[in-house]
């Protein structure tokens, strides 16, 4: 096996530089799926059906569907959606936001349903009315317990924004892609973006570790 | 004062109350016992409207609860409830539990109602206990802090829903003394307990169901020494 790296190195702070636009799309998808997977799984539990039903038809549609596929739809289907074509990394942010939504969305519900039916008793009894009972005592403790879950789900995330590449969005994966393209030599970049997105995962388990430690204080 | 009236409640088609009807006043301390399965909890339950009662009426100080227009959360604040399982909040320390509802629900301020919590856990007997998590507690010293968070809200009526139920037998005790001391401030208690010899010392009158039938509503003596019906004889002659 003859491996030259050495070949690779002017082209590495180009290939570094898709961290930042992995890390953002990655970010703000987290930050979306997880407040639309807070609503639907609200929506879920709810004692009105029809939002529950809302709630699972959503989850089944993009549970059900390749993440590829929405991705295309979205940006290839907005100039006839919405009128005009949005750029690649808003529909890379909306497609991975609204996916991980429906994942998010059973991750907490089931966290929510956990939490023994005394927590919330026990907040009505104080005269807690329900937004602030589910706010104060129930999420937090739902949140503790659903915490390694949903750190999966945001390693997944992680690791699935190389698909980007198919629309064109110049990420880590992509980059490495191009350079391989310049040079005639896939191998090498591909296993260097291959180590980037490795020590990506590494530093949000760490992080997911050290938020857990945090929470697990109370016990 | 609590007025129940014809009370009913149903689960499907399991009717577990059949039409209760009595009166706690004010100050009165009342022990609601019976066999497992005769609706004391539910009772209980009933009167913080944690169940919805499916006919009749019960009136706090003249307010009919089962009013559809009755404000429930308002209702609940001024009646204090203490469960089998205690139901703390296991990730708020002491201190919080018994701040939270205060602070959230009557608007009081931070300072004043850790003064407050403060105060009510020297009474419980758990000042020390102030900043550590419920899960460092014993069974018994939960009880005591559950009880304190109920009183933090300075409610007019406590209930108890089998307190000591759930705790080894040697903690029994300290939560008892808590709740006689409690009755003595003249606070107005109903409780489901199977601790006779509790009734029999601290209630002032004895409610007993059976089959979701009001079957006894007798002073202590009474009751323990010459119940009237045959199946509290029944009863009493398991437990003692």
């Amino acid at each position: 096996m003859n491996l030259d790296f050495q070949q690779f190195i002017p082209s590495l702070p180009y290939i570094l530089k898709g961290i930042g636009v992995t890390l953002q799309i990655v970010s703000l998808a987290g930050i979306l799926g997880f407040a639309l997977g807070i609503i639907l799984s609200f929506f879920k539990i709810s004692r009105f059906k029809f939002l529950g039903w809302i709630a699972d038809a959503y989850t089944s549609v993009f549970r059900g569907t390749p993440l590829v596929l929405q991705l295309m739809l979205i940006y290839y289907g907005s100039p006839q959606l919405i009128g005009y074509k949005i750029d690649p990394s808003t529909a890379a942010i909306l497609s991975f936001g609204l996916n991980s939504a429906a994942y998010i969305s059973e991750i907490i519900r089931a966290g929510i349903l956990a939490v023994d039916k005394g927590q919330s008793e026990a907040a009505m009894a104080l005269g807690v009315p329900y937004r602030p009972a589910m706010m104060d005592i129930i999420l937090p403790q739902a949140m503790k317990n659903i915490l390694p879950a949903l750190m999966n789900e945001f390693i997944t995330l992680t690791k699935e924004s190389a698909i980007v590449t198919v629309i064109g969005v110049t990420d880590v994966m992509r980059r490495a892609y191009i350079v391989g393209g310049e040079k005639f030599s896939y191998f090498e970049p591909i296993l260097i973006a291959g180590l980037i997105y490795y020590i990506m995962v590494m530093i949000l388990t760490l992080l997911g570790k050290g938020i857990e430690r945090r929470m697990r204080r109370s016990d | 004062m609590i007025k129940v009236e014809n009370l009913h409640k149903s689960f499907g088609r399991l009717e577990v109350l059949q039409g209760i009807t009595t009166t706690i006043k004010d100050g009165e301390v009342v022990a609601i016992i019976g066999p497992s399965g005769s609706g004391k909890s539910t009772f209980l339950r009933c009167i913080n409207l944690l169940e919805t009662p499916t006919n009749g009426r019960i009136l706090i100080n003249g307010q009919d609860i089962t009013d559809k227009s009755t404000n429930i959360m308002k209702v609940r604040q001024n009646v204090g409830m203490v469960f089998q399982h205690f139901h703390l909040f296991p990730h708020k320390t002491v201190l919080q539990n018994l701040t939270y509802a205060p602070v959230k629900v009557k608007g009081i301020s931070k300072q004043e109602a850790e003064k407050n919590g403060l105060e009510l856990l020297g009474k419980v007997g758990l000042s020390a206990k102030a900043h550590e998590y419920p899960n460092r507690l014993s069974g018994g010293q939960k009880q005591r802090v559950a009880i304190a968070r109920a009183l933090s809200m300075q409610p007019d009526v406590m209930l108890f829903d089998e307190p000591t139920s759930a705790l080894d037998p040697e903690m029994v005790k300290e939560v008892l003394e808590v709740m006689k001391a409690l009755a003595h401030t003249g606070m107005t208690m109903a409780i489901v307990t199977h601790e006779m010899g509790f009734a029999r010392e601290v209630a002032d009158r004895v409610l007993f169901l059976d089959g979701g039938v009001l079957v006894e509503d007798a002073g202590p003596k009474e009751f323990f020494s010459n119940p009237a019906s045959e199946r509290a004889r029944d009863f009493l002659q398991k437990m003692l």
